[in-house]
């Protein structure tokens, strides 16, 4: 699964502390979100697909 | 309140209580302890609820989950090893039987606790029917809890008087063959 969390985070301007605050989780899971090595229950997914103003289909894409 | 200063003052707290603990234990003194406790788990939780940062996130649940479940089976193999070592020595020295017996119950409530714990996060905290499957399961607890504290208890053993082994109770095990010191 890939996921364009930083690519998305960097064209907002937005550090990884300010995405984890509005997502409502610890800086450390942003970092492994864009790194890849985590997988987000799916309300999480939601919640930084909205703080990055996007939606979860378009920030998040399998490899299938 | 940020999350380290909340770390320090956990720190701080958990320090503070193991220091009365140690003096309780020296002075034997058993209410200073129990209300030490009961004051900082308080103090623990207006603090908590100051914090701003986020303390854990489901990162964090699932790690926890599986290093619980990791946990209680490392637990588990090791308390069986060191009962069978215990029973099996029990002539050598009588106090190692309580101990194995302890060992022996202490894993058993765990994994009965896990597996109750486990149905209820896996089935019934989606049922309609949670009292009532609460209710069973203290029910079930209680009734464990109680057979355990029989066995447990220590009322039927040997016990080493004048150089002789006397009959405590109605032991089920004859007098061990160690001599009586």
């Amino acid at each position: 699964m890939q996921n364009r969390i930083k690519e998305l985070r960097t064209m907002l301007n937005i550090t990884q502390e300010e995405l984890a605050k509005k997502a409502g989780v610890r800086r450390e899971t942003i970092v492994y979100l864009e790194q890849g090595k985590y997988n987000p229950s799916l309300m999480l997914a939601h919640d930084v697909a909205v703080a990055l103003r996007t939606t979860v289909d378009k920030l998040f894409t399998f490899d299938d | 309140m940020t999350l380290k200063q909340y770390s320090a003052a956990r720190l701080v707290v958990t320090i503070v209580i193991a220091m009365i603990f140690a003096r309780s234990i020296v002075l034997n003194n058993f209410i200073v302890p129990i209300a030490a406790l009961a004051i900082s788990v308080l103090a623990l939780f207006y603090l908590r609820s100051r914090v701003s940062d986020v303390i854990a996130d489901e990162r964090d649940y699932l790690a926890g989950g599986k290093a619980a479940l990791l946990a209680i089976q490392v637990y588990s193999w090791l308390a069986v090893v060191v009962m069978l070592v215990l029973y099996a020595n029990r002539a050598v020295n009588p106090a190692y039987e309580p101990i194995a017996t302890t060992l022996a119950f202490s894993t058993c409530v765990l994994m009965l606790l896990y597996s109750l714990l486990f149905r209820y996060h896996e089935k019934f905290r989606f049922s309609d029917k949670k009292l009532m499957y609460g209710i069973f399961a203290a029910l079930l607890f209680i009734v464990v809890a109680i057979f355990g504290i029989r066995l447990l208890s220590g009322e039927d053993g040997w016990i080493c008087q004048n150089g002789q082994w006397v009959r405590h109770g109605n032991p089920s095990f004859p007098a061990p063959t160690v001599e009586c010191k």
